[in-house]
């Protein structure tokens, strides 16, 4: 590989109190390519997430996006990345539509309505646009989490379990989103206990156990009944 | 809170173990979910500290105002001993007010948390009444009728007399939470909203009514609760039983009728809830700064939430209320900005930033500075509290006449003054101790009940010292002076208020609240 990685995280540490989340965590990740995190629960994969998104800083290791430091230039590395989180992740008092428009804002996008509603659209939220966000069921509540993260473009996309509760109009959609960023050469990190669908959207899996990297493979070498058997002995 | 049919349930399954049985499930749930609730407490040594004042305060204002000179005298003494049975029937309206508001009082475990679990409604209604003591109003309430009691009564007739007065306590209580039940019930039935407001708006009207005629001093003169004083202070004789006995029976049936209408409610669909969340909010322009799309979004925030909503509007215009038909004069009205402040607070801003639910993780995401999400938030707390208290002054001042200048700049100092201290205060604690919470429900508190006690009490007691002296302030004749008082005051909470804003911008801080608040 012989650009240089956009996301580049070197021995990433990451300790709430006595609990020490993300214990030494090496990762790179490509301008066009798909990144899947697959880990059981604990692993430390949302944590990282997290600290990509510049939500929680880390205790140690070095971390840059695009090449800025998420320590020093966090504001920079936020308007680059677009970001789902795993729980909720979204204002419940405030509709789809405000929560767009709060992100353009701070964003300073401009001509971005069209493009929303068409991701609205594509999510089947149009009809709920207008709806506070406290009323959603669960997989509208995720889905509308992947259109905000992915509505400004940005230049790495982090999905945080986007699959979760989902019904496969909204996984298929979140599989063109991914599609769209690749194309368009953006870093995609996704997040994910769901293997199957991690393979088919991405081109690289990393495992995550105990809150440090044990594997990088081809995606493919996780699929079907062999990959199968590879994860879960990963995972013991 | 509620969440299915239980094994606390009669008749609720073939195995269904009867009313008796149910009933005797239910009390041991409370325990166990008392319990459960008594594990999360954080800091105990604090809580158990709290009790014992809680304890200390009790029993002093149950007994020191008894030795205090001019006791049982013919002058103020005799004065407050016409005014105690009001006094006893406010608190009966209150505790009403109260419970209404939060649609049924308190959740011993929220609807969430609950939400695997079969809590049934009888347990619902029993931990409602547990926690409804939990709650500085019901305390000062609670020493201000033991204080008067051990200040009127005969020394012989104390003991008898406070342990009336403790009994009327449990009655309004237990009164008002049945009410709040059987209004929620209401609510919650079709066309239930209008019905309340129709209901609520009658004894609005038939108060005003009263009062416009003259006849309130006639009215209170009546009331059934001059019967109860007149026997709770007769000493250990036959009435006194009488009495005693009235108040633990009825209160027995009362909290056995209670189970009623909280069943009722349970099994109603929450109207104001479902209405707030399926309302279709036509899109509004963007505003043109970015402090402007973050100070609307929390507006919203706190303006569709229904226990804000409800607990703005009886902060705002009770104490307003109370202020109009008590004839507060300008100077005693420099008490009520703090009173509403504090209360104001206690609806959200001691947890400030769970107002963003789930949705901080992604909201700290966004690229803005992190000071401007803090000026935001800091700005419509302001608002929220400033609106909430000048609401209250101009209701109360209806009846007052034109303030004069040491008046009016004693007003608009404490009302400055007030709203910064609360603001700041506020902002520190949601900094401090951040909860995950879900005001969603309007029986959401934004914080446990213990630490609600701690707060609550914090508040009040600095916002009632500020209000008198401002108080003071407003009958010295030079209208410099509440101005001249007011500036460090100012400066002091404006400093403070600095130095959480450069906490806030604090990335591990940060990440903390952010984390818990989201979790």
């Amino acid at each position: 590989m012989n650009q240089a990685p956009v996301v580049d995280v070197r021995d990433l540490h990451v300790r709430f109190g006595d609990v020490e989340a993300v214990t030494g965590i090496d990762l790179e990740a490509y301008a066009g390519q798909a990144t899947a995190l697959l880990g059981r629960n604990g692993a430390g994969k949302s944590t990282t997430m997290r600290v990509l998104a510049g939500v929680v800083p880390p205790s140690s290791g070095t971390i840059t996006i695009a090449g800025l430091d998420i320590r020093r230039e966090t504001l920079a590395v936020k308007q680059l990345v677009g970001y789902c989180p795993d729980v909720g992740g979204l204002v419940p008092r405030a509709t789809p539509w405000e929560h767009l428009q709060l992100s353009a804002k701070l964003r300073r996008l401009t001509g971005w309505e069209d493009r929303a509603r068409d991701l609205l659209g594509r999510f089947e939220l149009g009809d709920a646009m207008n709806r506070v966000t406290g009323g959603f069921s669960h997989g509208m509540g995720r889905r509308l989490s992947v259109v905000l993260a992915a509505m400004h473009e940005p230049q790495v996309l982090l999905l945080d379990e986007p699959f979760d509760g989902v019904d496969p109009i909204g996984v298929e959609a979140t599989f063109e989103v991914i599609a769209d960023a690749r194309a368009r050469g953006a870093t995609i990190l996704l997040s994910t206990h769901l293997r199957d669908l991690a393979v088919q959207a991405c081109g690289t899996a990393l495992v995550l156990r105990g809150g440090s990297r044990v594997a990088a493979v081809d995606a493919e070498d996780m699929a079907g009944e062999e990959g199968a058997r590879a994860y879960r002995a990963l995972l013991d | 809170m509620p969440t299915a049919l239980s094994s606390t349930e009669a008749g609720a399954t073939s195995r269904s173990p009867g009313h008796l049985a149910a009933a005797r499930r239910a009390v041991v749930d409370v325990g166990i979910l008392f319990r459960f609730r008594k594990q999360a407490v954080r800091r105990r040594h604090l809580a158990r500290m709290l009790s014992l004042v809680f304890l200390g305060i009790t029993s002093g204002a149950a007994i020191v105002p008894a030795f205090v000179p001019g006791a049982r005298g013919p002058g103020r003494a005799f004065d407050i001993l016409l005014l105690v049975p009001s006094g006893m029937a406010a608190i009966l309206v209150l505790t009403m007010a109260s419970a209404i508001a939060s649609g049924g009082g308190r959740e011993l475990i929220s609807r969430d948390h609950a939400g695997p679990h079969p809590v049934s409604p009888t347990t619902d209604h029993l931990g409602a009444l547990l926690l409804a003591p939990l709650n500085i109003a019901w305390m000062v309430q609670a020493w201000i009728l033991l204080g008067s009691v051990a200040f009127v009564t005969p020394l012989p007739h104390l003991f008898f007399a406070q342990v009336a007065m403790l009994l009327w306590m449990t009655f309004s209580t237990v009164a008002g939470q049945v009410i709040a039940w059987s209004v929620e019930a209401i609510r919650r039935a079709p066309f239930g909203i209008a019905v309340t407001r129709t209901l609520l708006g009658c004894v609005g009207l038939g108060a005003a009514i009263v009062q416009m005629s003259g006849k309130t001093t006639e009215l209170l003169d009546h009331v059934p609760t001059v019967w109860v004083f007149v026997g709770a202070v007769d000493g250990f004789t036959w009435r006194w039983a009488d009495t005693v006995g009235l108040l633990l029976g009825a209160s027995v049936v009362l909290i056995v009728l209670g189970a009623l209408p909280a069943h009722l409610a349970a099994r109603r669909m929450p109207r104001d809830e479902a209405r707030m969340e399926t309302e279709q909010h036509e899109p509004r322009s963007m505003p043109s700064s970015v402090l402007g799309v973050l100070i609307r979004t929390d507006r919203a925030s706190v303006w569709r939430s229904v226990p804000m909503r409800r607990g703005v509007l009886v902060l705002a215009v009770g104490p307003g209320l109370v202020a109009l038909f008590g004839d507060l004069q300008w100077q005693q009205m420099t008490i009520l900005p703090g009173l509403v402040a504090s209360g104001g607070a206690l609806l959200f801003g001691i947890n400030a930033w769970c107002l963003d639910g789930r949705g901080a993780l992604w909201r700290e995401n966004l690229p803005a500075p992190a000071t401007a999400l803090f000026d935001a938030r800091t700005w419509v707390l302001a608002e929220f509290l400033g609106v909430a208290s000048l609401i209250t002054v101009l209701v109360g001042a209806l009846r007052a006449g034109l303030p004069n200048a040491e008046q009016l700049a004693a007003l608009v100092a404490t009302l400055i003054v007030v709203t910064l201290q609360v603001v700041g205060a506020a902002l520190r604690w949601s900094l401090k101790h951040p909860y995950p919470v879900d005001l969603r429900s309007a029986r959401a508190t934004p914080a446990p009940p213990a630490a609600m006690v701690g707060y609550s009490a914090r508040l009040a007691t600095c916002t009632t010292f500020t209000g008198l002296i401002f108080s003071g302030c407003a009958h010295v004749p030079n209208w410099r002076l509440s101005l001249l008082v007011a500036m460090p005051c100012v400066l002091w909470s404006a400093a403070r208020l600095a130095r959480t804003r450069r906490r806030w911008e604090d990335p591990v801080i940060r990440s903390v609240v952010v984390s818990t608040v989201a979790a």
